[in-house]
């Protein structure tokens, strides 16, 4: 092995840089995505360990706590009102402080998300050519109406105050959606999750897709960001985009052989372990008293809501 | 003289799980040395915190006399001399082999490093005629066994002729073959001038390398740095970091129990 070493390892350059410098390496915008794709790791840890917590709702049965989300989920749809929607966000609100949930973290992705998919996605539906009414805030004035395949364009284009209402109930929905879901995950393993559910006889199939999904997201979130670090071992500079959008599609098909493999290997695990399409639990524990006192008490706020 | 320096580092993963905790050896040039410990106790987050792929939450790393952050890291002339001086050999070579074919892997390092092709190619077909792989010159990574894609792994890494290579696992799940191939070549390169670091919970490897070592405790803290001799003999050092263990075995029909590793004391 000695003789065989190429003349070329036997050189060894320099040890000291050059020079320092040379400008800065800007981080692309594939390995920022990759960075937020490893970040799927850090939330589902955070999750596991916030949800491992003691709490008011932590401590709640996951049963009681599945079917009223169910419950509050039905009663946000249904209300046509922007009052008893803010009394569903500041019953939430009260829930989630007593259960000593970390509310910066909490909120600050519930508001963003629903700032995207609530606010920014309705806001057009305010706009006097969808929501007839009084405009309050004019943005375009054309010379005249128009008429055409049965839309009326008025001469006055801007936001009404009947579309700001139909505004601030969607993305009242969106928040008081997001937060319930948000405040179960905060405070449910997920494994419990799955079993709570089916329990609830949510089918089989569904929830083994769930759950394998779910660990998928893991196991290719930890292979992209192995890859991710693999690459950066080897790079001596910044990529081309172009450079990058090749490894990328070289690695989307490597991970789609991957995950082809793994999923022969784990349904030839399941069928070797004696699965045979359903999913058996141990047995599952009681519902105690305090569960009962408490399921009660949330359904009497749900259905005040709904009635209110 | 020292190429590597840890100061005090301290690792987390998350914000949450320690991986390290207050760390501090140093790596001479020309060095063979081994991070050894059970699973999980930190050995590949050191290394990646010295190929600066991860960055300490406290303490420091020097390479020469830089020091290793993500800010230096962002510097392209410090990066191409780091990357060019230190090389970095992942566990899992089906991650490390990213390009269409063996050839192009081998040439990706020399070409980031701005050598002309035909240097390139030079080193490439240098490399895999050691390595003995010119025959999967053409093939996808895909299409190799777990010893050709070692190979391959440490073939694309040596055609940057890394001044530090840092090898991680390098002989596990390795038929006995490819891992005495392996082994020669470690030791060729060393003698070659090249700075070893491997992390391994092999202590038959440590033994044969005959290297600098460095234990890591399952509480993610080093428990001793000594010689590989030194180290191998502290029956009661290896027993507490979980690298030995008490097992049963047989003679023929008799069985007795050792409270030692198999491989460096019994040898066989």
């Amino acid at each position: 092995m000695k003789n065989n070493i190429p003349p070329f390892l036997l050189n060894t350059p320099s040890s000291l840089p050059s020079k320092r410098g040379g400008g800065k390496i800007n981080t692309s915008y594939i390995d920022k995505g990759i960075e937020s794709f490893a970040g799927i790791l850090k939330e589902g840890y955070t999750q596991w360990e916030l949800a491992s917590k003691t709490g008011f709702f932590y401590e709640l049965d996951t049963r009681i706590k599945v079917v009223f989300w169910l419950f509050f989920i039905i009663v946000i749809s249904f209300k046509k009102e922007i009052l008893p929607e803010l009394g569903i966000f500041f019953t939430i609100f009260a829930l989630s402080l007593l259960s000593r949930v970390n509310l910066i973290n909490f909120y600050r992705k519930i508001f963003l998300l629903g700032f995207i998919f609530g606010f920014l996605i309705s806001l057009p539906s305010s706009l006097n050519v969808i929501t007839h009414g009084k405009v309050l805030f004019p943005i375009i004035t054309l010379s005249k109406p128009y008429d055409f395949w049965g839309y009326h364009i008025p001469e006055v284009i801007g936001f009404t105050g009947e579309g700001f209402s139909v505004v601030a109930l969607l993305t009242l929905r969106v928040l008081n959606s997001l937060s319930i879901s948000f405040l179960i995950l905060y405070t449910t393993p997920f494994p419990e999750i799955i079993k709570a559910l089916k329990i609830l006889k949510v089918p089989d199939t569904f929830l083994v897709i769930i759950s394998l999904a779910y660990k998928y997201i893991f196991i290719f979130a930890r292979i992209v960001a192995d890859m991710h670090l693999a690459k950066k071992s080897r790079l001596a500079g910044a990529v081309n985009r172009s450079d990058a959008r090749n490894w990328v599609a070289g690695r989307i098909a490597f991970i789609f052989r991957k995950t082809q493999l793994k999923c022969d290997d784990v349904f030839k695990a399941m069928i070797g372990r004696g699965f045979s399409g359903e999913i058996k639990l141990y047995q599952y524990r009681k519902i105690k008293g305090r569960d009962w006192i408490v399921g009660s008490f949330l359904f009497i706020i749900g259905s005040l809501f709904l009635w209110a | 003289m020292e190429i590597i320096k840890v100061e005090g580092v301290h690792y987390n993963y998350y914000n949450r799980f320690p991986a390290l905790i207050d760390l501090s050896l140093e790596i001479n040039r020309g060095e063979k040395f081994a991070v050894i410990g059970s699973n999980g106790s930190g050995k590949s987050t050191l290394l990646q915190i010295l190929n600066g792929l991860l960055f300490p939450s406290q303490g420091r790393v020097f390479f020469h006399t830089y020091e290793l952050s993500e800010r230096s890291l962002k510097e392209k002339d410090f990066v191409r001399f780091f990357r060019e001086k230190v090389g970095f050999v992942f566990q899992d070579s089906d991650i490390q082999l990213f390009c269409p074919t063996v050839i192009d892997e081998l040439l990706f390092g020399p070409l980031q490093l701005g050598l002309e092709k035909n240097e390139a190619l030079e080193r490439a077909v240098e490399i895999m005629q050691m390595l003995k792989i010119e025959n999967l010159k053409d093939r996808p990574s895909y299409m190799l066994s777990g010893g050709e894609k070692r190979r391959v792994a440490i073939g694309s890494i040596l055609t940057m002729n890394p001044e530090v290579l840092l090898l991680d696992e390098p002989t596990s799940g390795l038929d006995p073959k490819t891992q005495v191939f392996l082994l020669e070549l470690i030791l060729a390169l060393n003698e070659a001038g090249k700075t070893i670091v491997i992390a391994t919970h092999d202590l038959s490897l440590v033994d044969e390398l005959q290297s600098k070592v460095a234990v890591l405790s399952e509480e993610h803290r080093i428990e001793k740095i000594g010689s590989a001799e030194e180290i191998l003999r502290d029956e009661d050092l290896l027993l507490k970091v979980n690298l030995i263990h008490e097992h049963v075995h047989y003679h023929g029909q008799t069985a007795h129990t050792h409270i030692h590793s198999h491989y460096l004391f019994h040898r066989h």
